[in-house]
């Protein structure tokens, strides 16, 4: 018999008591949830007639940006160069490090179904693909507002990698950031010859056995990979359509992963298991596991040569048949309280000084997205002026034949099949 | 019935101001709880889309394959790390508790390990274990020689890493119930001529397994729901559930976030199920009568 304390009321009446308060918690959750799964209504954010209305809306506030935190330079970047530039125009830009961009987008579309629709907690993100896509469906971006900045002026028009995003049209609703095209990398110590096509960078692998790897989709490297080698197994990119359709996918997918089902017994580890992120197979490559890599931002590789992380004789590979190339963006989401001050920030990032600084290996080592022919020749000067990297070749070599991304539907279809065929398949 | 409606008015009152004493703790719990628990239904069944409309529907948990392979991946890591941290938490508290110059070096390192987040936990039993890890270099071995602890079918360094944290916390706990009265029971057993074993076996054991059991339900719970540790140093194929959750609920698909939410009730289910037979286990328990 458990000792019963003397001044305790006895037990039937306390239950009783205690029902009336959960009850009422309950139906006050209950109530909360309701008005939570209410449809999201997203909102259009503030109208501006000229750049001289959101600069006066833009003083005083301060902008959150999202961005992937894992690339220390680009960090140092915004904090260092972007931020002093914005503050100066009276616009206090926070960089709020995230492991993922879908982090930001989930954060926003929760904020959506919980009816936050003024003060999100995300005012600029760093995007680009499929989260822009994403988002774009949802409704969430802040849309029409590119055509006011003045910066705007020096980026083509035409260019489609700037025009649309991974197949989606951008329509003003994200600001262009830099360029980045999807490089092979190696180590000039170990491969004599390198190959020179992506077929041939299969072959090779598999005259190496468990030299090559790549990182398990969906991590962002390992899905372009996937791309990579869907162009080349379908003998080109023009041979893939951009847009997504059932049949193309079953017409073009089955070659791409028979061809990664042959390969997965020469790579790392069997194809037994593969890196999880891009930093894992970075750091096979680092510690010589493997002799061959990849990356979406060949930029940081000179960097991280210089400070001893990749050996010495890292190199990037450039292939005939060419690279995926893309852009980046900055994407406002329509509940942003800050939207003039992200507005004003995107600007100051297209200008000819930060795209420059930028773009300079020892800074960051971002490809520019202005169109270089439509600068002035003062400011042309600035770009040739920039060091050469001993790694990575320049831009117009590196995107030499440069491949279209596909569109943004293709990505989660092949992701998912190559989960199911060849993660599973082992 | 009666007694309460007859009452005085007086201690009726009393009671209402100790119910809304109270309500501040229990209004913030009750709403994550009810709140994230009924979020995550009504996602799962459908009834919270991103975009279109909401429609009751079980699709979300058709993939039964699939999920039974991850449910089971899940409950083995859980149930291996657990068990093993559960032994190793019970000698490490017991060592604790003789109060000699290595328990207080043991209790000092358990304290220590409590403290360090899984997150970084599992980035150090990486760079331990892993192919060119520590280990590795330190013996010498080749990263193509070395077992495929990290990443490998095994689930060793996911394990180990759980069984690590894990006991470091259940010997706390055990500790906690231990120190305020080992001594006098410890020592009449002693006195009326007991040994070690016997000791061990009839009088630590029984006083410390209400607060194993609990802690190792508490640590179990944990394990099952926690997906970084699995995330970072398990294999591509087949997922744990939290992985898989947490890959669909971060996926492009805009669809996806029903399954994620469906795997998250499948967890919770477990969970529930095992934390309340720890509970039916407790109230057996002689010592805690």
């Amino acid at each position: 018999m458990p000792l019963r304390n003397p001044f305790r009321r006895p037990t039937a009446t306390t239950v009783r008591r205690r029902i009336l308060p959960v009850l009422a918690t309950a139906a006050v959750t209950a109530l909360a949830l309701t008005a939570c799964s209410a449809p999201t209504n997203a909102p259009r954010g503030p109208e501006f007639f000229d750049w001289s209305d959101v600069q006066v809306a833009a003083d005083g506030q301060t902008v959150k940006l999202w961005m992937w935190g894992g690339d220390d330079q680009g960090n140092a970047y915004v904090d260092d160069v972007l931020a002093p530039a914005a503050a100066a125009q009276g616009v206090t830009l926070e960089r709020v490090p995230i492991a993922d961009t879908k982090d930001a987008l989930n954060r926003v579309f929760t904020e959506l179904q919980a009816g936050r629709n003024d003060d999100g907690a995300v005012d600029l993100v760093w995007i680009n693909g499929d989260n822009f896509r994403t988002g774009k469906q949802a409704d969430a971006w802040f849309c029409e507002w590119t055509g006011l900045l003045p910066n705007m002026t020096a980026v083509s028009a035409t260019d489609p990698l700037l025009t649309e995003d991974f197949g989606t049209p951008v329509d003003g609703c994200e600001a262009p950031w830099h360029k980045a095209q999807f490089s092979f990398v190696y180590n000039s110590a170990n491969v004599e010859n390198p190959p020179t096509t992506i077929k041939g960078i299969l072959d090779w692998a598999e005259a190496n056995p468990g030299r090559f790897t790549y990182p398990a989709a969906p991590d962002f490297t390992g899905s372009a990979f996937l791309r990579s080698v869907l162009y080349s197994e379908s003998g080109g990119y023009e041979n893939v359509p951009s847009t997504f359709s059932d049949e193309s996918f079953d017409e073009l997918s089955p070659a791409l992963f028979d061809r990664l089902e042959a390969l997965a017994p020469s790579l790392w580890r069997e194809g037994s298991t593969y890196p999880a992120t891009s930093e894992q197979l970075t750091k096979l490559f680092a510690d010589g596991e493997i002799d061959m890599m990849m990356t979406y931002g060949p930029a940081t590789l000179t960097a991280l040569v210089e400070n001893g992380t990749l050996p010495a004789t890292t190199r990037v590979l450039t292939v005939d048949d060419g690279t995926l190339g893309n852009a980046s963006f900055f994407g406002i989401p329509s509940n942003s309280g800050n939207i003039a001050g992200a507005m004003v920030v995107a600007n100051e990032a297209l200008s000819v000084e930060q795209q420059v600084a930028k773009a300079d290996p020892a800074v960051w080592g971002q490809f520019t997205v202005l169109d270089l022919d439509a600068l002035s020749a003062a400011d042309r000067e600035l770009f040739d002026a920039l060091p050469q990297s001993p790694v990575v070749p320049s831009f117009d070599v590196l995107s030499r034949n440069a491949n279209p991304e596909l569109s943004a539907e293709w990505v989660p279809a092949l992701d998912e099949a190559w989960r199911t065929r060849i993660a599973a398949g082992q | 019935m009666t007694a309460a409606l007859t009452r005085p008015v007086r201690p009726r009152r009393r009671q209402l101001r100790a119910v809304l004493l109270v309500l501040p703790a229990v209004i913030p719990v009750a709403f994550v709880v009810i709140g994230g628990v009924g979020t995550t239904l009504l996602q799962s069944l459908g009834l919270m889309p991103l975009v279109g409309t909401a429609e009751l529907s079980t699709a979300a948990f058709d993939d039964t394959d699939e999920l039974l392979t991850s449910a089971l991946l899940s409950i083995s890591i859980a149930v291996v790390s657990t068990a093993i941290a559960a032994v190793i938490g019970f000698f490490t508290a017991v060592l604790i508790v003789s109060g000699n110059w290595g328990g207080r070096i043991v209790g000092a390192l358990g304290a220590a390990a409590v403290t360090v987040p899984h997150l970084v936990g599992a980035a150090t039993v990486g760079l331990l274990l892993s192919d060119s890890g520590v280990l590795a270099r330190l013996f010498g071995v080749a990263p193509e020689a070395w077992p495929a602890l990290v990443a490998g079918p095994t689930w060793f360094a996911v394990i180990a890493e759980y069984a690590w944290k894990e006991s470091a916390f259940i010997a706390l706990i055990i500790v906690g119930t231990l120190a305020t009265r080992i001594t006098s029971y410890d020592e009449t057993a002693a006195v009326l001529g007991a040994h070690r074993f016997a000791r061990l076996r009839l009088v630590l054991f029984p006083l410390a397994a209400p607060s194993l059991l609990v802690a190792s339900a508490i640590a179990f719970a944990y394990t099952l729901g926690s997906y970084e540790v699995a995330w970072m140093l398990g294999q591509t194929y087949p997922e744990p559930l939290s992985v898989m959750a947490l890959r669909l609920f971060n996926s492009a698909s805009l669809s996806a976030r029903p399954e994620a939410a469906a795997i998250g009730v499948i967890t919770i289910v477990l969970t529930a199920v095992v934390v309340a037979a720890a509970m039916l286990g407790l109230r057996r328990m002689r010592a805690w009568r």
